[in-house]
């Protein structure tokens, strides 16, 4: 059997998930070696639009986005979008709670008109997505595991619980009792929880568990001290697309 | 019954020649809280770590009996399939261990040896070694004198008590004698000793009566049972993130989910298993697709009957030892059966 034929393409994003995968380090010459990569422009030269997986990093912020992504499709079997922009829209989807003119003036300065912009996206909003990974950077382990589930032809199996379930295992000190708050509550796990270890707060940059209590969460919130503006502060850092798309 | 007395001054010693021939594990301090003082357990590598005056720890012991994630094969695939089997285990010793906590311990120890024996577990377990103490202190949301968990007979090798100048030790296995005997400088213990611990305890039981269930705990099974309706289930539920901060916590949660994961050239790979949750959302969902507790009150009211009815026809005990800890970490504060299971009651009278 012929390997598969992998592309990576970016959007807007800061190309920290192909970096995560650049650095793959011992892991890497498998996963090259495994597949054949046809383009990759963080990594390699040359470009071909012969592909049957399609790693899509980032969010789509301009129409003109729109054509590429739609031409991505057409030529993969199989697309993958990686990292928090691509899967919930990221922190891009931020400018969507302001004004469009003001920030492209906040950006561009008094050339602001020459750079279009359109509400920022991920990429599920455009075309359908075959697979999700998510986490601000890509998890190195969870891409390698859900890149085997691909070799194999299988579906990866992503938690669906909350990071409540790692930073627990993790043995942290819950968060809210240290006079912090955490969206960890309403996020999907399999980061190890890895802000709270380092001695932040989750961010929610998995996004949400399939089925989030997010009445609950805000009320955990308000009853933690937040205010009604910072609670939505909280849920729009990172989820803020699921609060427009509804 | 054997009892002996080691003075306060020579614990430390006992512990500093315990580390130098095993690996001890016991309660430290981590962090603050908004609660005061927190407590997990860790390695003890000089005795000023250990601290035997905690209320409760966050997490209970189980890590060292079932670890949050586990290998549990190695298989290969191709050229020839193979399966080995992987058992880690090391001899350790874990040092205060209350007794609701050693009351969990001997339920897995049931659960896991019974019908269909769980060899990674019972391997480790023969290595653990378990030196239990008696609180001093009662944590806010705990409610051991309720569950029959203030004291145990069984399940440790060696049980301390603090009567002030000395610990009373009760040799509970020949293992904790012989420990004790090697490692320890003991004395023999008077009369008014032996009072002394029976009043210490019952002082400190008493102090776990603030909290209590407001009926014989025996009977949890059949209100349960008359409660599979009750609209408490819903009520709670709908507050419930589906987190498993309960289940991760609970020294009684003892289930798992397995999986195997291949290597990148998909010639071999491990079989492991890690903590699963009842409260998640996946945690009855099937091949099909099919998802047999769909709803956040079904997984609820779940977790209350397999703690008070389905376990305890099984252990003829609750499968909940009263520590508290759902009730202190549930973030939206719906967790504590106290207040679940004395609601239900309220509500059958």
């Amino acid at each position: 059997m012929d390997k598969p034929r992998v592309a990576f393409f970016d959007f807007a994003s800061c190309e920290g998930d192909q970096l995560q995968i650049v650095n793959l380090e011992e892991d890497l010459l498998k996963v090259v070696g495994a597949v054949d990569v046809v383009s990759f422009r963080e990594a390699m030269k040359g470009h071909s639009d012969n592909y049957d997986i399609a790693f899509v990093e980032g969010s789509i912020t301009r129409r003109s986005d729109e054509p590429r992504l739609l031409e991505i499709r057409k030529n993969a079997k199989i697309l993958v979008a990686i990292g928090a922009c691509a899967t919930i829209g990221g922190v891009n989807l931020l400018k969507n709670f302001q004004d469009l003119e003001s920030v492209r003036k906040f950006v561009y300065g008094d050339k602001f008109f020459q750079y279009e912009t359109y509400p920022a996206r991920p990429i599920k909003a455009v075309v359908p997505v075959d697979l999700e990974i998510h986490q601000c950077p890509i998890n190195r382990d969870e891409f390698v595991m859900a890149f085997k589930a691909l070799l194999m032809g299988k579906k990866p199996e992503f938690p669906n619980y909350p990071v409540c379930e790692d930073c627990k295992k993790a043995e942290n000190i819950c968060v809210f009792e240290m006079g912090m708050t955490c969206m960890g509550p309403v996020t999907r796990a399999g980061c190890g929880a890895c802000c709270v270890v380092e001695g932040s707060v989750c961010w929610g940059c998995r996004g949400f568990i399939d089925h989030p209590n997010a009445d609950s969460e805000r009320e955990v919130l308000a009853k933690y001290g937040l205010s009604v503006g910072d609670i939505l502060k909280k849920f729009r850092l990172y989820t803020g697309f699921s609060e427009v798309s509804k | 019954m054997e009892l002996k007395k080691i003075d306060k001054p020579d614990l430390g010693l006992f512990l500093q020649n315990l580390i130098k021939d095993f690996q001890v594990e016991g309660v430290k301090r981590k962090g603050q809280s908004v609660y005061g003082q927190s407590f997990f357990y860790g390695s003890i590598n000089a005795p000023d770590e250990l601290c035997l005056d905690f209320d409760c720890t966050t997490m209970p012991p189980k890590k060292y009996f079932i670890p949050p994630k586990e290998e549990l094969l190695k298989f290969t695939i191709a050229p020839k399939p193979e399966v080995a089997e992987v058992i880690e285990s090391k001899p350790l010793i874990i040092f205060g261990v209350h007794p609701y906590d050693l009351k969990a311990v001997n339920q897995m120890d049931k659960i896991f040896s019974e019908g269909n024996p769980d060899p990674n577990y019972l391997k480790r377990r023969e290595g653990i070694l378990l030196i239990g103490v008696d609180p001093t202190k009662v944590s806010p949301r705990s409610f051991w004198n309720s569950m029959e968990a203030a004291s145990v007979s069984s399940g440790f090798d060696l049980m301390l008590t603090d009567i002030g100048e000395s610990y009373l030790v009760e040799v509970g296995t020949d293992k904790g004698g012989n420990l004790l005997k090697k490692y320890a400088k003991v004395s023999s213990v008077t009369k008014e000793e032996e009072q002394k611990r029976i009043d210490v305890r019952s002082k400190i039981w008493n102090m776990c009566k603030k909290r209590a269930l407001n009926f014989p705990m025996r009977e949890l099974p059949s209100l349960l049972v008359n409660s599979l309706n009750s609209p408490l289930w819903d009520e709670k539920a709908s507050k419930c993130l589906s987190c498993v901060t309960c289940n991760m916590v609970c020294p009684t949660c003892y289930c798992f989910d397995v999986w195997d994961d291949v290597e990148l050239d998909l010639t071999h790979g491990q079989r492991y298993r890690r903590w699963d949750g009842c409260l998640a959302s996946d945690f009855a969902k099937v091949a099909t697709g099919e998802n047999f507790r769909e709803t956040r009150a079904a997984r609820y009211r779940h977790r209350f009957l397999r703690k008070g009815q389905y376990l305890f026809s099984k252990l003829n005990d609750a499968a909940c030892v009263g520590c508290g800890r759902c009730a202190a970490y549930c973030l939206p504060d719906i967790a504590d059966p106290v207040d679940v299971f004395n609601r239900l009651k309220e509500a059958v009278k």
